[in-house]
């Protein structure tokens, strides 16, 4: 036998011998044997990065363990509202949670969620192998208890930017008229004078040439909480005030008399502006909550506004969804001076840096299933096209991957900016009455907005209201 | 066994039921009514407070204001549904070309859920999408604004309750219109009663019965209407179409002030009990009273 054969031989013996053993399946399917048929419910807003949740990875992980998904993508209240009941009751219906990152404190507070860090520790056999906690961006830091064990995995997270129109910006009969007008050339704003000329600019252009055009977006709903955060969230921090107004450090004080800043002058110079910035708005903008702000902008009513991150990617290259693609530049938030070198010093901050993870309810039935559904969307091998999907990033190495970087060209570098400022944007305050001082305060809210308050008394009647609730709620001694 | 224990037995289902949906909750909510109860409270556990969350109540402004709006809408909502659904019975007692069709349509809204009723006016009413702000626009200059202006969204809600429940007053009235004997009719017409004469002497009060029903009906559902509007203005703009059942839930949920948003439910079915005894007793019962013996 030659050389060759003998080769030949072995590699066919080799071959046969390995073809013979038993068959050696990847981790999910080992890892979900005897979860096979089993179905876990899930619920989470609809939102871009969502959706792409139940429409491709949920399915993806149903073909890998047999473990069936089924995922509820509803409205952001009725998503709090079904979540919080679930767990209150403790019925189980849900086995994982959208966790946004402002009620993850309330969550922890109450113990509703399972600690994912202790539960893969005590099973080592539901741990895939490519998990590790360390390769999220520092998002991941919101969903953890105070050992440090991570309560959530993070779904998506993403900055609120300034998006405006780069072909009117662009312009040069534009740019004539606006230097004509102002003294200065049209570019993006860098402050909140620079920003409200340039709404009042392009609202007046849209008026002379007949088009449907305003200078802003304003997220101002009149009877929805959306305002409230756009106010609290993305405007007041860029007049330099932080965490709602309220200081916890000084027995949750709001109103300034007592060491809050809910009702200081920077407050209600804050308010003023962003209420000055309603005419300059399309009409639709007092019945807008997020998903409307960016229809909006999609739909190219507006040259500029503060757009939810989790949106941009559609808006800037989906054109079965949007007339503005091609058309979006990106920047930072137009701040007042000292508040970018505040965020700079890690004193405050210049917007918001949102989004959420899902979670495993204590009460829910099929844990170790909904452990491992976790771990599957947090597979590093599945973030890029969820990024390019979703405009969200939870990986630090997403941020490099080919098909994010050559999405990023076309989103005018919203990654680049994310990855590069995301560390100048904040999250919610780490408060676990979040929604009780919103809806103590939000009524006031819409009353300056429809202009029944002014700006100054709604604000001194919010932290009068904000201070009341929290001493009702045994915050405030 | 007894005819009696029968009876009971064939009960026994239904008043099970009953006692496990209706009693139990309606004594658990009157139970947490005393109680300081938040989820998100510092202490979290239930609290006896006594009537605490019912004086709170007498000074709650957002409260007393969701309730006059409610009033509001249900007297506007019901009579209009009342007048209209007593029209379009009358109209459907008369024979005309593709009546049946037209009956069928009619009813359709009945079947929608409120919901999906709310989602499609607020799709009819956003500006820069739906049609009503642009026609009224275009037509009469109108600025039809709802997220703006207290008066249009509070018009705009009874307008979306009555679309949606008219039919049903109109089935009511149409049953009670069909069956009515003619026996008056004739003897009104003999008598030379003029058409409002015979409306005002002889239609009217063979359908009070009915009537009476579907203001007692609609105006129940006035007082608890939330979803609707909740998905046509989410009670804005400000407090303006913030009915009760929307302010409730928002103590309740969002807020999770369980004992208070407990207390204001009971209220608020007290208030709607005692208005309903008001009105059977301002329109039945007087009358009956004042009937020769």
């Amino acid at each position: 036998m030659s050389g060759l054969k003998r080769m030949l031989l072995g590699a066919a013996v080799a071959g046969l011998l390995v073809g013979a053993g038993p068959a050696r399946a990847d981790f999910w399917s080992d890892a979900a044997k005897g979860l096979e048929g089993t179905t876990i419910h899930g619920v989470s807003e609809s939102t871009p990065p969502s959706n792409y949740v139940k429409d491709v990875l949920a399915p993806a992980f149903t073909k890998a363990t047999g473990i069936k998904v089924e995922f509820e993508a509803t409205s952001w209240d009725q998503m709090y509202d079904k979540a919080i009941k679930d767990m209150e009751a403790n019925t189980g219906i849900y086995d994982f949670v959208y966790i946004e990152q402002d009620i993850v404190y309330s969550y922890l507070s109450r113990d509703f969620l399972v600690d994912i860090t202790k539960s893969l520790a005590e099973k080592p056999n539901l741990k895939a192998p490519d998990f590790d906690p360390a390769m999220f961006t520092t998002f991941v830091n919101y969903f953890k208890g105070d050992k440090g064990d991570i309560f959530g995995v993070p779904m998506e997270a993403f900055i609120k930017v300034y998006l405006y129109r780069k072909d009117l910006f662009e312009d040069p009969a534009a740019k004539e008229a606006f230097k004509a007008k102002y003294g200065y050339d049209l570019a993006v704003a860098k402050t909140h004078q620079q920003y409200k000329d340039i709404a009042d600019f392009f609202t007046a252009w849209g008026k002379e040439k007949g088009i449907e055009l305003w200078g802003s977006t304003v997220q101002a709903h009149t009877g929805h909480p959306a305002s409230w955060y756009e106010f609290f969230e993305s405007i007041a921090p860029t007049f330099g005030v932080y965490n709602w107004g309220i200081d916890a450090s000084k027995n949750y004080a709001a109103t300034v008399e007592h060491g809050g800043s809910m009702n200081s002058p920077e407050s209600k110079k804050a308010l003023e502006y962003w209420l000055s910035l309603l005419p300059d708005a399309p009409p639709e903008s007092t019945a807008s909550t997020w998903d409307e702000v960016a229809a909006t902008f999609a739909a190219g009513r507006t040259a500029q506004g503060l757009v939810y991150g989790e949106n941009a990617a559609w808006i800037a290259t989906n054109d079965t969804k949007s007339k503005v693609v091609g058309k979006v530049g990106v920047a930072l938030p137009p701040l007042e001076p000292g508040v970018l070198e505040a965020a700079e010093s890690g004193k405050g901050y210049i917007g918001y840096y949102d989004g959420g993870a899902f979670g495993i309810p204590h009460s829910s039935k099929n844990k170790d299933a909904a452990l491992l559904f976790l771990e599957y969307i947090a597979q590093p091998s599945v973030q890029a096209d969820w990024a390019v999907a979703g405009s969200r990033i939870t990986h630090q190495a997403t941020y490099d991957d080919p098909k994010v970087v050559a999405q990023d060209a076309k989103t005018d570098g919203y990654y680049t900016l994310m990855k590069n400022d995301g560390r100048l944007f904040a999250g919610a305050p780490p408060y676990p009455f979040h929604a009780q001082v919103r809806e103590a305060t939000a009524p006031f809210f819409y009353q300056a907005i429809t202009g029944e308050l002014s700006a100054s008394d709604a604000l001194d009647q919010m932290a009068a209201a904000a201070e009341k609730e929290l001493t009702k709620l045994g915050y405030r001694k | 066994m007894r005819p009696q224990s029968v009876g009971w037995l064939f009960m026994a289902p239904t008043l099970v039921i009953l006692f496990v949906f209706g009693v139990l909750p309606f004594v658990y909510v009157l139970v947490i009514s005393f109680f300081d109860w938040n989820s998100f409270a510092a202490d979290p556990t239930m609290r006896f407070s006594g009537v605490q969350n019912y004086r709170d109540l007498v000074f709650d402004t957002g409260y007393l204001m969701s309730l006059w709006n409610t009033l509001k809408f249900g007297v506007f909502a019901v009579a209009s549904e009342i007048v209209l659904g007593y029209f379009l019975a009358q109209l459907f007692m008369r024979n005309f070309p593709l009546k049946s069709f037209f009956r069928t349509i009619h009813t359709l809204p009945l079947m929608i859920a409120p919901v999906a009723v709310g989602a499609t006016w607020r799709l009819m009413t956003v500006p820069g999408l739906g049609p009503i702000p642009y026609y009224l626009d275009k037509w009469f200059g109108y600025d039809y604004l709802i997220s703006r202006y207290a008066g249009q969204a509070f018009f705009t809600t009874v307008v979306m309750d009555v679309w949606h429940w008219t039919p049903l007053v109109t089935l009511t009235l149409l049953a009670a219109l069909s069956s009515m004997p003619k026996e008056p009719f004739e003897q009104a017409q003999i008598d030379g009663a003029n058409k409002l004469q015979t409306f005002w002497y002889v239609t009217l009060p063979l359908l009070k019965p009915a009537i009476l029903a579907a203001v007692f009906i609609r105006l129940m559902d006035a007082m608890r209407t939330v979803d609707e509007v909740w998905m046509l203005t989410g009670g804005g703009p400000a407090a303006a179409t913030r009915y009760v059942g929307l302010y409730i839930w928002r103590v309740v949920f969002p807020k999770t002030d369980y004992g208070y948003g407990s207390a204001m439910s009971l209220i608020t079915l007290y208030l709607t009990i005692v208005m309903c005894w008001l009105l059977y007793a301002g329109l039945v019962a007087r009358r009956d009273l004042r009937k020769p013996e």
